[in-house]
């Protein structure tokens, strides 16, 4: 039964309905108070990160032998201002060393993510909106790769090779981009089926003007909107490979060497091992909570709009 | 049913196909030699050349990978380089001693391996379960009440907590400090509880994300806000229908994550020397253990097709309008 | 009590916003529900309808909040009885039935154990065989045909009405004695919702069941109901037996309800005269089958044959109108009269040129004269560009202006169209569905084209933005020399403007007429069996109880041999089963494939029959 009386006075426009969708997903992200708390702890340790190792006169390598396994602040009798989280068995600055660790982890995760997207998005865009044979081949391919853990192709391939940052970066975004390309193949599926896709086609539009000019900027941003996740989950990736003895190389610290370090000495000066894992932990809990409040925003956003 | 298995059997044969290539590839062409890997640094070289010439090093990587696959289809995933049949690493020995050519064979060091791997994964499996299943569905029946909120932050929580660093503080708390549990080696099902438990916090999260959003989302739908006006009980609505429909995603999950769930269990067990797969993987490319790491990555990724066509039945077999 | 025989009386519902304390979505309703009546209720979209349904049985929940009144069913008053008492009588003794059949069960379970599970959950102490049995026997008295089967199946398998047919069961099994039934025909195609109407009647008489039947569509209501209350707003404006209510309305709103109700057959009313002219397209025998890979299977292909032999010509400067029910391949040929699909065999001729002979280039230059206006105005827009982006992008993919010419040009369309040209760096969002329907026009007019194909454009507006849609495509067509095409299921709009008129069955097009033939004399049998379920409150020539259907179409993967329609035509003959019969033309430029019609054809192949 064809229900022809619908009301159809124009909508009064609010301002919130004028907005494009990312627009919303960013205001109803800002808006949660976990991005707010995530937002905040993470700028001040990024701050902290770029800032302290710069300003401070001590050298996160430099070994002093006389302030070996100084106890964090308040901690023990030893402690001392001039290490807040105490120092190791060489007797270096255990903050200092986190922050330049924390450095690198941001840095490769971040770097690490870039690859993973553009790699894995372009490569899922075209197997969704060209479909048929390449689908099929892109598709085979992301399976095969799925099927192996990442870690394993991570630790094979820098076990051979001298692991650098670039080289890690590299090593983990190419065994992470499986997981893009299928999100981005299935947003691109979705998108290609849509009216307004059709419409272009009819006007004589053609693929590549539709991949670029629509299925694109649709399908990307909201992808993209959620990677802070992988930020993290790449630098627990790093800290692993550094933990293994994979990532970047002593005397350079990174979270996972210190903890590998500290390992030895747990039961004297526990916080060798411990300290480097609470920074990392409250990054890490930073990022997360960012990309859960931006996941939600998203998936709130586009409910909305479906 | 039965051409189903057949399409994804083959589907699986050619991923596996891709994989083995593409491991044999990268361990062929990346530097060091395996001949005189193997037969150690102070060998001669008319030794080591006459070790190549046995193990068929010389012939162009098709060749060998041709016989590889024919090797592979009678079962056999070659030799380890180092492990002897006996058990010890074969450590700095002479390259003349005669214990050099007793090398274990990698599927026995596989098969050896498994059981333990699983009893860990599925204790693992099992803790997450009792976690995340009253948190995820309580979440997702009060989405912005404070179940949601707790179980959001239980989420970001446990999912920034690198499980390495876990497992050495859980191990020197509960058995350096506590004396509770046992936590390096394996001498008896209780060493498997606290790995275990720190692979489940690394499961968990996903678990609990993955529940909330699809519990909350089943909620909405009209067969769920009508079933009280077709005169069911909320219990009943929720127990034999939104978590029945929500489960569905939570499957998909479980096979498209299985890959990192692996990667963690690899680190648990070197964390607490737990005699599993992941250890034996990780010694094997700290030593360049070639035909070790080529046989885990085969055995994984066979695994990995074989539980993703179990769990695309499963999802089936509870809503059958999903092809399988 | 006013009425003693009342079994659900309602007395000054209100309910409202629990934000907003003055909103009042139900405002102050009152009436009573006597045994075995049936009791009509008329509203729009958006008047209130199911909030005021869902509120008789305590069902509804935030945002909404009731705001006084309250519902007693027999003694007791519903709104505040313990929930253990409630739930003795919702979905017991209160059937309800929804708008949205498809999605009402559970799609995991199969519905006989849902059904099962219902009656067990308000009648704990019936054993799951008593409640199999019921469950089967209800499913026969709805004649669901091979209910046994049918049990076991999961709601993806059955079609709309057959699923709506299933939540009439699951209300009735528990034998209640009200029953509300909310816009229970409004997903469905017009020949399943006249069947399931028909259905309702027969069915209130077997169960003694008082229903309160909610609809948008007067002619249904009034076919049905003992008396009928019009609904506007949250209130209930006027209440009369239906013929009082049509023949005297006393309400402004219940007059311009009327009003607005589109007239098919009457003595003032006819369609419009088919011109004569050359043809613009011609479509020759085209074919369009989809193989789809069976459930389960590794490579054994379902061949679903969506299009199956149409041939069609459209002559400038006429409406043609194409009309059927969902599933007889309207959509598929829309897909390959705008060459979105290729037609796997047969052509199609766009100004005496064979698209299928065109190279890409060719092919891109040429589409700038047919051009496709998309059914909903919503999803067919990009939503990241402004207004006069998306007009002028169809002039910038074929390179035909740029800069200021281009901006000329897309202010010149948009005033055509009666856009206001400050919209031109507006987005979409906000937009009323009638203006984006402009801009859909408006994107298709800047490349002058000479065909335009109207998919089902119409349907989504209002009666008051369509009349204005038509005035805009009937002025357009004076000063472009614009032809269209409409495809749709709108019986009513198609009586209005098309100048001629094909209906499809099972891909086919089985009969192609003048407007007035078709609508006062069609030949084929499903004509007039679709035209007997166009729900109406003219006087109807085609009675449905002697022209309605059983049952649905056949599946397009098991298509039946001979006529392809026989299986539901009342008038099939022996023949019928062996030979399919041809297009045969009519007098006066129709055609229509139907052995009862064409004589000759049968008296030829009895001939060829004999001879063999």
């Amino acid at each position: 039964m064809t229900d022809t009386t619908s009301t159809s006075a124009t909508p009064q426009l609010t301002p919130a309905e004028l907005r494009t969708p990312m627009q919303r997903m960013l205001r109803e992200a800002l808006s949660r108070t976990s991005f707010k708390v995530g937002f905040g702890m993470f700028l001040a340790l990024l701050f902290g990160a770029l800032i302290y190792p710069e300003i401070s006169s001590i050298d996160p390598t430099k070994m002093a032998v006389r302030s070996r396994h100084i106890p964090p602040l308040f901690l023990g009798e030893k402690w001392v201002w001039a290490h807040p989280l105490g120092t190791d068995h060489l007797g270096r600055d255990l903050l200092l060393r986190c922050l330049v660790g924390l450095r690198y982890s941001v840095m490769i995760g971040i770097c690490t993510v870039i690859l993973m997207f553009v790699v894995g998005c372009a490569l899922g865009l075209i197997s969704g909106f060209k479909g048929k044979l390449t689908d099929t081949i892109i598709m085979r391919i992301t399976d095969a790769q799925l099927s192996i853990p990442m870690i394993i192709l991570a630790i094979t391939i820098l076990g051979i090779s001298r692991p650098t940052a670039p080289a890690i970066i590299l090593v983990l975004g190419l065994a992470g981009w499986p997981l893009y390309a299928r999100v981005a193949r299935s947003a691109a599926l979705a998108e290609k089926r849509k009216e307004y896709i059709k419409g272009q086609r009819v006007l004589g539009a053609s693929d590549w003007r539709i991949i670029t000019l629509f299925v694109a900027p649709a399908v990307l941003p909201p992808i993209a909107f959620v990677a802070v996740l992988d930020v993290a989950a790449i630098m627990i990736f790093e800290s692993i490979l550094g933990f293994i003895g994979l990532g970047i190389q002593p005397p350079t610290p990174t979270f996972g060497n210190i903890i590998a370090d500290g390992r030895k000495y747990l039961i004297n000066s526990w916080w060798i091992a411990t300290m480097p894992g609470v920074f990392l932990l409250f990054t890490l809990t930073s990022l997360n909570l960012m990309g859960s409040a931006m996941e939600n925003a998203r998936n709130n956003v586009l409910k909305g709009a479906a | 049913m039965l051409s189903f298995l057949t399409r994804r059997l083959f589907q699986g044969a050619i991923v596996l196909l891709i994989v083995t290539f593409a491991i044999f590839t990268l361990l062929r062409v990346v530097p060091g030699d395996p001949a005189r890997l193997i037969v150690g640094g102070m060998a001669p070289d008319e030794v080591v050349v006459q070790k190549a010439e046995e193990l068929g090093l010389n012939d162009p990587i098709p060749v060998q990978f041709i016989r590889y696959l024919g090797d592979l289809a009678q079962g056999d995933l070659g030799n380890s380089f180092f492990r002897p049949k006996s058990g010890a690493t074969v450590g700095a020995a002479a390259f003349d001693d005669p214990s050099r050519d007793e090398r274990a064979e990698v599927r026995d060091l596989i098969f050896e391996r498994i059981p333990l791997t699983l009893q860990l994964a599925g204790l693992a499996v099992v803790f997450a379960l009792l976690m995340s299943f009253p948190l995820g569905v309580a979440a997702g029946l009060n989405p912005g009440r404070w179940q949601d909120k707790l179980a959001f932050f239980t989420g970001s929580v446990f999912v920034s907590i690198p499980n390495f660093w876990l497992g050495i503080v859980l191990a020197q708390l509960f058995s350096v400090q506590l004396g509770i549990l046992p936590s390096l080696g394996y001498k008896g099902f209780e060493y498997t509880i606290l790995p275990a438990f720190v692979l489940a916090v690394g499961i968990s999260p996903f678990i609990i994300r993955t529940l909330s959003v699809s519990i909350a989302g089943v909620m909405q739908e009209e067969f769920i806000n009508v079933a009280p006006l077709r005169g069911l009980r909320r219990a009943r609505i929720v127990a034999a229908h939104a978590i029945r429909n929500a489960s569905i995603p939570l499957l998909n999950l479980f096979g498209i994550q299985l890959g990192s769930l692996l990667g963690v269990l690899l680190v648990v067990e070197l964390i607490f020397d737990y005699p599993g797969l992941g250890r034996l993987t990780i010694n094997a490319v700290l030593q360049r253990d070639f035909p070790i790491i080529q046989g885990v990555a085969i055995f994984i990724s066979a695994a990995f097709v074989f539980i993703n066509i179990i769990v695309d039945l499963a999802a089936s077999y509870i809503d059958p309008r999903l092809e399988y | 009590m006013a009425d003693n025989n009342s079994i659900l009386s309602v007395r000054n519902l209100s309910v409202g916003l629990e934000k907003d304390p003055d909103a009042r979505i139900i405002d102050d309703i009152s009436f009573d529900l006597g045994g075995g009546k049936v009791l009509g209720l008329i509203g729009e979209a958006g008047s209130g309808k199911t909030v005021l349904a869902r509120a008789l049985i305590n069902g509804i929940g935030s945002p909404l909040i009731y705001r006084g009144g309250d519902v007693h069913y027999q003694d007791k008053n519903i709104l505040t009885i313990p929930i253990n008492e409630l739930t003795k009588i919702r979905g017991n003794s209160i059937g309800y039935i929804g708008s949205n059949p498809a999605g009402a069960l559970d799609p995991t379970v199969p519905i006989g154990g849902q059904i099962v599970e219902k009656l067990r959950s308000v009648n704990p102490s019936m054993s799951r065989k008593q409640a199999t049995d019921r469950a089967l026997e209800v499913l026969t008295a709805v004649r669901i045909p091979s209910p046994e089967v049918r049990f076991h199946e999961y709601p993806f398998q059955f079609s709309g009405g057959m699923m709506q047919r299933v939540m009439i069961v699951d209300a009735l099994v528990t034998n209640p004695s009200v029953l509300i039934a909310d816009n229970i025909t409004q997903a469905l195609d017009v020949t399943v919702a006249a069947q399931i109407i028909r259905l309702i009647q027969d069915l209130r008489d077997q169960f003694s069941t008082a229903i309160l039947f909610i609809s948008s569509s007067l002619p249904v209501v009034e076919t049905i109901a003992d008396e009928v209350m019009v609904l506007q707003q949250g209130k209930i404006v006027e209440q009369a037996t239906p013929k009082a209510l049509i023949t005297k309305p006393k309400h402004e709103y219940t007059k311009s309800l009327l009003s607005r109700l589109p007239r098919i057959w009457g003595k003032d009313i006819k369609g419009p005269d088919a011109v004569e002219t050359p043809n613009l397209m011609s479509v020759e025998d085209v074919h369009r089958t989809y193989y789809v890979r069976k459930k389960g299977t590794f490579r054994d292909m379902n061949a679903v044959q969506a299009v199956r032999g149409v041939s069609l010509d459209i002559r400038e400067g006429e409406n043609i109108g194409v009309v059927g029910e969902s599933g007889c391949g309207k959509s598929t040929l829309t897909r390959l009269l705008a060459w979105l699909e290729e037609p796997q065999t047969g052509t199609i001729k766009f100004n005496g040129q064979d698209l299928s002979a065109l190279d890409q280039k060719e092919l891109t230059k040429l589409r700038q004269q047919f051009q496709l206006l998309l059914q909903d105005p919503y999803s067919s827009l990009p939503s990241r560009m402004s207004v006069g982006r998306i007009i002028a992008e169809p002039l910038l993919i074929h390179g035909i202006a740029e800069g200021t010419k281009l901006k000329e040009r897309v202010r010149a369309a948009m005033t055509e169209v009666g856009l206001d040209p400050s919209l031109e760096n507006q987005l979409t969002v906000g937009l009323s569905a009638g203006q984006r329907q402009r801009i859909n026009i408006a994107r298709a007019l800047v490349l002058e084209p000479k065909l335009m194909i109207l998919d089902e454009t119409l349907s989504s507006l209002d009666q008051v933005e369509q009349s204005k849609l038509f005035e805009l495509f009937d002025k357009l067509q004076k000063t472009h020399g614009f032809t269209y095409i409409f495809i749709s299921h709108d019986m009513a709009l198609v009586r209005k403007v098309c100048h001629r008129v094909a209906v499809m069955y099972l891909g086919r097009i089985v009969e192609l007429a003048e407007n007035n033939t078709l609508f006062e004399n069609p030949a084929h049998p499903y004509s007039r069996a679709l035209l007997s379920a166009v729900p109406t409150l003219d006087v109807h020539p085609f009675k449905s109880d002697e022209y309605l259907l059983e049952g649905e179409p056949p599946s397009p993967v098991h298509i039946p041999p001979g006529c392809s329609y026989r299986t539901r035509c009342p008038l099939a003959l022996e023949i019928c089963n062996r030979i399919d019969p041809k297009a045969t033309m009519l007098a006066g430029g129709g055609q229509v494939s139907c052995h009862l019609v064409d004589q000759d054809q049968q008296a030829q192949s009895e001939q060829a029959a004999t001879v063999t």
